[in-house]
């Protein structure tokens, strides 16, 4: 009982550390897509 | 090597590549179909489908190099789509064969090897100096391509390291790599592609030169078993990515990437028809021709893979998210 009581405190816990992250984090957003464009070519001297 | 009078190409195999090819060339030159089980056959006589200045598409899965050796004594050209790392070492073999026929064997006419080889000596002139190169490639075209995936991811990666050749376990040396929408990120690893073979052999000086799959758990936990189930008629969308890093003119770092997301089975059959193309318009020399070769009209190659649909993109940073 004492170690199941431990345990759910040491979630509770890290839960509360998680949210804590999560709601004052400032990481951002990490970027969701690539900058791709079209290719240049050179346009053919010729 | 002089523009061949006889203008007729013979496409071997009729798959997703295939028939693609013989779509693309069929508007501008005469095109005949052939199953591959007919060249395949030691006793199948090449002299009414094969001679000098005909050039045969071989679309197919391979080996290409027995086929290819019986075209050469024939004064055929041959466009290769083959990407099996044994078969392409076998097919840069028979330069000899080919210069002495006057004919043209293009190995590497697919999008891995093929493209990759364009967009990577488009990326090396971008740059002063070039240290290395790095090849990633995700999906595949039709059933045969989806079977070389499968044997790539547990053959023997090869790759050029520093000056020396190395082998790596395939589906070891897990790289995320970035490819162009609707692909995005994907995981990739070493494979038993022949990509760094072909860059190597154009460009000797390139220190470093890397190709990778992609492949999800399933890919890499079942590689070295018998394909569990027949594989799908057609890949989705596939994508490439070339990575160049190097130097500029002051010796400042720089990185130059471009990329493709497409159809496997569009960009290889775009490709080989470009390739097939520029051999009756005379522009490749008699003997090997590999996609990388500096010699080559880079540019002039590019857009016309371009104009077949395929489109080819480069990356210019990651944006600022908002």
């Amino acid at each position: 009982m004492k170690l199941i009581r431990r345990a759910l405190g040491a979630l509770a816990l890290a839960c509360l550390f998680a949210a804590g992250l999560r709601v004052r984090g400032k990481g951002g957003t990490p970027p969701q897509h690539g900058g791709w464009k079209q290719l240049d070519l050179p346009a053919d001297p010729t | 090597m002089t523009p061949p009078a006889d203008r007729s190409v013979v496409v071997v195999g009729s798959g997703i590549v295939g028939s693609r090819v013989q779509r693309l060339l069929g508007g501008t030159l005469p095109v005949t179909v052939r199953p591959w089980s007919d060249l395949a056959e030691p006793s199948f006589s090449l002299a009414d489908h094969a001679g000098p200045g005909r050039v045969i598409v071989l679309a197919t899965g391979g080996p290409h190099s027995p086929v290819a050796a019986r075209l050469a004594t024939t004064g055929a050209s041959v466009v290769s789509v083959s990407d099996g790392l044994g078969d392409v070492s076998e097919l840069l073999e028979l330069d000899d064969a080919f210069t002495a026929a006057d004919a043209t064997l293009v190995v590497g006419a697919a999008m891995a090897p093929g493209l990759s080889g364009l967009l990577a000596q488009y990326l090396v002139t971008r740059l002063h100096q070039s240290d290395e190169i790095h090849v990633a490639v995700h999906a595949t075209a039709g059933p045969q391509c989806a079977r070389q995936h499968h044997r790539a991811l547990a053959g023997r990666a090869v790759g050029w390291h520093d000056g020396i050749w190395i082998e790596r376990p395939a589906g070891s040396g897990r790289e995320l790599a970035w490819f162009p929408e609707p692909v995005g990120a994907r995981d990739c690893y070493r494979a038993e592609i022949p990509d760094p073979l072909l860059l190597h052999r154009t460009h000797p000086d390139v220190g470093r030169i890397s190709a990778r799959l992609s492949a999800t758990r399933r890919d890499r936990l079942t590689a070295r078993l018998p394909m569990l189930r027949p594989p799908h008629p057609e890949g989705g969308v596939g994508a490439l990515r070339i990575e160049v890093r190097g130097a500029d003119q002051y010796g400042a770092r720089q990185v130059a990437i471009a990329g493709v997301a497409e159809f496997v089975g569009a960009a290889a059959g775009a490709m080989a028809a470009v390739m097939a193309e520029a051999i009756h318009l005379g522009e490749f020399p008699a003997g090997v021709v590999v996609t990388s070769d500096p010699t080559l009209d880079t540019n002039a190659l590019l857009d016309r893979v371009r104009a077949r649909g395929v489109r080819l993109q480069e990356f210019t940073g990651v944006p600022q998210h908002v």
